[in-house]
């Protein structure tokens, strides 16, 4: 019974990760007055985590599949340690079930949703059907291999449509059908495709959703029913499904679509039962109609956006409904709209080789600041970026009352950055920020490959 | 050699944040280095060979119903049973990495320890 848990304050909770969400984590909990376990590998002995937490243990070697992924060493940190809580940031062992399982195994609480949760929503097809039980429209298709009569299957869905391969994977056996007279010809190929990679010719079909943009709602739940979700965050800026930058609110929602939006992520969180903070995801039209992708069951990279936004701490929240909390504000106070904000990715890559890792030490690392400005980062002069983890090393986050002043406010923080030793995509970002499509708020998915498109074709006019 | 001269550049040279002074003339030569340019002491060269904790977890000279003492000055041969850490749900062995004399037994019974915190150390010899 979900009456019969008692509110119960960590004393001390072990960050299952590193680099800049491993300090994120344990800013929370000084505030909230919690001690810090911070773990780490051989190669992260002189991270800051380390030395910012009230303790840390070495897990293992640099490799992350017997430090940071070992979940027998970081469930026995947290128990030599006296922890009874593990958050587990992004990444790493965040959405992996049996890492969930082995925290309550051994005693300890998941500052997370469960096992099963997580689970039950990492399985696409699954999350798909408790999205279509809740009445949250899902991208239309064939619902399972087509037949013969394919053609009234695909004018059913409608065309555009996609043709992928039941056993498909990597492209193959995948083919965008923009019109009917085109469907035999291509399915044909695909199955010819399909059979040659994967010795099986069943086709599926879904619509095909030409420049979508990606947009998601960051929703909250506590243990006894309570749903709320806060102002989209517009995640369109996306290179090979990596997102570069993350805007909220979307400057293409206007406040009808938005509260349909806040209904529909709510909607999918309530039947799945879900308790923590999490992020639907859905795939927008040009028309505004959106259909529901997946459910994140962690915390996002993104996260900082909204919470300027919103102004709230959403680590604190997670931790609160952790510890059986009610969630201490109503969708009102969550779904307001504070400031503009966004979130610029810096990674030690290379843009102009696409967009090739760049480890090495930073010789020179001063941060933007000022008004609106905020920098989560674990970097620091003199820091040696290490070749075995992701090449994130700053987020740049900037809030403004509008979008305009935004954009001005980012081009400024963007040009204070200055890291020297290592490639960095702060070059890129400035770019996007300059691009006229971006500024107009005519995003989607596709923009970025366009932008490196047309920047290829400009290098070979010089 | 100019004794006055070495001793103008010193002085010179401490109002300065040089680490190091070369001039040549006429055949002579001098050099002077400051505290800041002498290269690191070398590092003590260590015959011992560390036998690290294989895994975060707690230490234990030997499973439950067995007993092994390990004393310091003993020998032991290459791959001898040194106990054992134990994590939520493994035990990893630890075993001499190679043959001869414990000189340090650092690890202690029921002792928490993390990866890689050295346990031993072994001075290699042939019995």
């Amino acid at each position: 019974m979900a009456s019969d848990l008692q509110p119960k304050p960590f004393q001390k909770v072990l960050i299952a990760n590193r680099g800049e969400i491993a300090l994120r984590v344990i800013r929370t909990l000084k505030e909230m007055n919690i001690k810090s376990v911070a773990v780490y590998s051989q190669a992260d002995r002189n991270c800051l985590h380390v030395r910012m937490a009230d303790e840390a243990v070495c897990i293992g070697p640099a490799r992350a599949a017997q430090s940071y992924l070992n979940i027998d060493a970081i469930v026995t940190a947290a128990k030599m340690t006296g922890a009874d809580a593990v958050h587990p940031g992004y990444g790493f062992l965040s959405e992996n079930e049996d890492f969930a399982r082995a925290v309550a195994a051994a005693g300890l609480t998941f500052i997370g949703p469960s096992a099963e949760t997580i689970s039950m929503l990492g399985v696409k097809s699954t999350a798909r059907e408790i999205a279509v039980k809740a009445g949250v429209a899902v991208t239309p298709g064939s619902d399972g291999v087509v037949g013969k009569n394919y053609h009234a299957v695909a004018r059913k869905i409608g065309f555009p449509i996609m043709l992928k391969a039941a056993l498909g994977g990597g492209g193959k056996g995948m083919r965008a059908c923009l019109q009917e007279e085109d469907l035999d010809r291509m399915m044909s190929t695909a199955q010819a495709e399909a059979r040659a990679n994967f010795g099986d010719e069943r086709m599926y079909f879904e619509k095909l959703i030409l420049n979508p943009r990606h947009i998601e709602v960051q929703v909250a739940a506590d243990n006894y029913g309570h749903v709320v979700a806060f102002a989209e965050r517009d995640c369109s800026m996306q290179r090979r499904h990596q997102k570069l930058v993350e805007e909220s609110p979307s400057p293409f929602v206007d406040e009808k679509t938005r509260a349909k939006l806040q209904a529909a992520a709510c909607k999918v969180i309530k039947a799945a039962n879900y308790r923590g903070v999490g992020t639907v995801e859905f795939l927008m039209a040009p028309t505004k109609e959106f259909y529901f992708m997946e459910v994140n069951t962690r915390l996002q990279v993104e996260h900082p956006v909204t919470e300027e936004v919103c102004g709230r701490d959403l680590v604190k929240l997670q931790i609160q409904i952790a510890q059986g909390e009610k969630l201490p504000l109503t969708q009102q106070e969550a779904a307001q709209i504070k400031c503009h904000a966004i979130e610029h990715r810096i990674n030690a890559e290379d843009s102009t080789r696409h967009f090739v890792p760049c480890p090495g030490t930073i010789t020179e690392w001063v941060t933007s600041g000022g008004l609106g400005v905020r920098v989560d980062s674990h970097v620091y002069t003199g820091y040696t970026i290490p070749t075995y983890y992701d090449s994130l090393i700053a987020k740049l986050i900037v809030t403004a009352p509008d979008r305009v002043h935004l954009l001005a406010r980012s081009r400024r923080a963007l040009a204070e950055f200055t890291v020297s030793g290592v490639k960095t995509t702060i070059p890129f970002h400035q770019k996007i920020i300059g691009n006229a499509d971006f500024i107009a708020g005519n995003t989607d998915t596709g923009l970025i490959e366009r932008m490196l498109k047309q920047e290829k074709e400009d290098e070979s006019q010089k | 050699m100019d004794t006055k001269l070495i001793k103008d550049v010193t002085d010179w040279m401490k109002t300065t944040d040089l680490a190091e002074f070369c001039y040549e003339n006429n055949g002579d030569s001098i050099e002077i280095k400051t505290q800041e340019a002498l290269p690191e002491p070398a590092r003590f060269a260590c015959s011992l060979t560390a036998v690290t904790a294989p895994a975060v977890g707690i230490y234990r000279a030997a499973d439950k119903g067995q007993s092994l003492t390990l004393a310091e000055g003993q020998y032991v041969e290459e791959n001898a049973a040194l106990g054992l850490v134990e994590t939520v749900s493994k035990k990893h062995k630890i075993t001499a990495p190679v043959a001869g004399k414990l000189r340090v037994v650092a690890a202690q019974e029921g002792q928490a320890v993390e990866f890689g915190l050295p346990l031993f150390f072994i001075e290699p010899q042939e019995h």
